[in-house]
């Protein structure tokens, strides 16, 4: 990145405007605030789970050994005019030994600037513990964000990650995820939204180096207007990893002609005892579908709303907390139908 | 209530119906029989409005008004209703919130204020027992792995709380074995009344053993050839089409 913005020529603002907070937080969650990548205060939750600031940008984020944390964190991080640089971050999070907890990442921007954004997820989860992510991320026309996952998931640890992209010029997710101990198991799901001159890059490599492992990806996308959604999804099987499960899907639902989908699905396979498969669909809407829609009633439009609702749902499906999914699926529905300005709990249009 | 008039409607050019006419009075039964490829089920897409089917001459009025002029969603929100003889499964959206989404949508057509939710499951419980579904139905999506039977019943649930003034029930009894058949019946003979009507299509006479016509047509090649009283349909079970086809 060009311009590695320094702590100095940061202004703080003591005080989050009142705009920012979320009037009705989700139950059980502790937020935590970043700012153009500065974590605003370090956060401590009974049970085991820390929030503290990185050496550079960023913040750290650890789930001690054997802590089970009733309360989940959200770190929403955002950038605003304050700082229109192009910035880097680096994220460390910790899932100790035994550990069981929650992390909700949200990502937005406050203003039109042209924000470049680069972002490492360094995600380490020991032995016996389980993660659970959330990532939405909803920013403006003009923000380019790329944000680089690598995990390395050790034995019997469970990872599962839901990306929810609803909004922002350039969004890349990667994923770069070594399993490493045997019967360790990583889930990543992504929904993307998107739509005008947007792109949404996913490109994952999921790398099996142990026996017994399982991994499960599923990725959907809408897309209207122009925009363009590239997903690449890659697994290789190393050649002593017997009894491997990998599966990954990528399906595209295309509501204008001008959007494109490309979908590049890699199997790299060096053992002989595995399971493994892969799809990747582009399709239209349904008309047998609308048609039922209609004969019941329902306008064109709601019914094509309902349609693209029910394509999202099974991505929306996997993320565990109720709360948490029924905010999501009206944020899409919101987004889906063209009136962001939905959630009213402030001003972010965060979850 | 509904007057069918010379309808022609064709499919990618193909001519199906050939000059229908029917004519049908609140408070009636009609039943359309026909072998396979008379154009049954054109008919009945014809007046539910579905687009691909093209109207090159005749006219549709019902309640005296254009319907072919009307979009799909508008002939349901102004009363019609088409039991689909292949219900369409719709994965990601619950019975639930598809039947709320069109009765309120209906509501929002009529001006009138969203259901509430306590009217609305009340509404729901009753319907449900009129088709005998079970409860857990409801979360389910709809047609979401429900066998044929299911999806008939689904059908019948759906009418019900649409509670329309013309019912178009196409194929209802295709694929139901006898106790199915039975509870799709009871659920249409429960609904009737001296204010609507229901076209019933159907292959096969036994059907109409349990919903008795008071009308019953016989379509071939796209052209009403024959329509006569209830027992035109025993007669058809009996000698089969060639006697009307050739006669």
């Amino acid at each position: 990145m060009a311009n590695i913005m320094k702590e100095k020529d940061y202004k703080y603002t003591p005080e989050l405007p009142e705009e920012f907070k979320c009037k009705v937080p989700l139950p059980g969650t502790v937020q935590a605030f970043v700012t153009n990548g500065i974590l605003r205060e370090e956060i401590t939750i009974d049970g085991g789970v820390s929030l503290k600031t990185h050496s550079g940008n960023g913040f750290i984020y650890e789930a001690k050994e054997g802590s089970c944390c009733k309360e989940s964190l959200q770190v929403i991080s955002f950038r605003n005019s304050q700082n229109t640089n192009d910035i880097s971050i680096e994220n460390e999070l910790y899932f100790r030994k035994g550990s069981d907890s929650s992390l909700l990442l949200c990502t937005h921007t406050l203003s039109m600037d042209k924000f470049i954004t680069q972002e490492v997820v360094n995600i380490e989860v020991e032995e016996g513990a389980k993660a659970n992510i959330v990532v939405m991320q909803n920013e403006h026309n003009a923000s380019t964000h790329k944000v680089d996952f690598r995990l390395s998931v050790a034995a019997k640890a469970c990872i599962k990650i839901n990306v929810i992209t609803l909004h922002g010029a350039l969004l890349e997710n990667d994923f770069n995820v070594k399993l490493r101990g045997e019967e360790a198991v990583c889930d990543l799901n992504g929904l993307y939204l998107v739509d005008g001159k947007q792109r949404v890059v996913t490109d994952i490599s999921m790398n099996h180096l142990v026996p017994n492992c399982l991994s499960s990806q599923l990725f959907k996308g809408i897309l209207d207007n122009s925009s363009v959604a590239e997903f690449t999804g890659r697994i290789v099987v190393a050649p002593h990893a017997q009894k491997t499960e990998a599966f990954q899907a990528n399906h595209n639902l295309l509501i204008s002609s001008n959007a494109k989908a490309y979908a590049r699905p890699q199997l790299e396979i060096y053992a002989d005892d595995v399971k493994c498969s892969h799809g990747a669909t582009s399709g239209v809407m349904d008309q047998e579908g609308l048609f039922y829609m209609r004969s019941r009633g329902i306008g064109e439009s709601e019914a094509k709303l309902l349609q693209q609702l029910a394509f999202a749902y099974d991505v929306l499906e996997k993320i565990d907390n109720e709360r948490l999914r029924k905010r999501l699926y009206d944020l899409v529905e919101s987004r889906l139908r063209g009136e962001f300005n939905h959630c009213e709990n402030c001003s972010m249009n965060c979850c | 209530m509904l007057k069918i008039k010379g309808l022609h409607a064709s499919i990618d050019g193909k001519e199906i119906l050939k000059g229908v006419d029917i004519s049908v009075n609140a408070g009636e039964i009609h039943a359309i029989m026909g072998p396979n490829g008379s154009g049954k089920s054109t008919l009945s897409s014809v007046l539910a409005g579905k687009e691909t089917f093209e109207v090159t001459s005749g006219e549709v009025l019902y309640k005296g008004v254009d319907l072919l002029e009307l979009a799909p969603e508008e002939r349901a929100r102004q009363g019609l209703f088409l039991g689909f003889q292949y219900p369409v499964e719709i994965p990601g959206v619950s019975n639930v919130n598809f039947m709320k989404t069109a009765i309120n949508e209906q509501r929002k057509y009529k001006n009138l204020p969203p259901i509430s939710a306590a009217e609305f499951l009340k509404m729901m419980r009753e319907k449900m027992a009129v088709v005998e579904m079970d409860n857990s139905f409801s979360g389910r999506g709809v047609n979401v792995g429900f066998s044929g039977g299911e999806k008939k019943r689904n059908e019948i649930f759906q009418m019900a709380m649409l509670n329309p003034t013309l019912a178009i029930l196409d194929e209802t009894d295709s694929g139901l074995d006898i106790d199915a058949m039975k509870i799709v019946a009871a659920g249409v003979n429960k609904l009737k009344t001296p204010d609507n009507a229901f076209i019933v299509i159907t292959h096969y006479q036994r059907l109409l053993d349990y919903i008795i016509p008071d009308v019953v047509h016989v379509l071939f090649n796209g052209k009403i050839i024959k329509s006569a009283g209830k027992e035109l349909a025993l007669e058809v079970e009996e000698r089969g089409y060639d006697w009307l086809i050739n006669g």
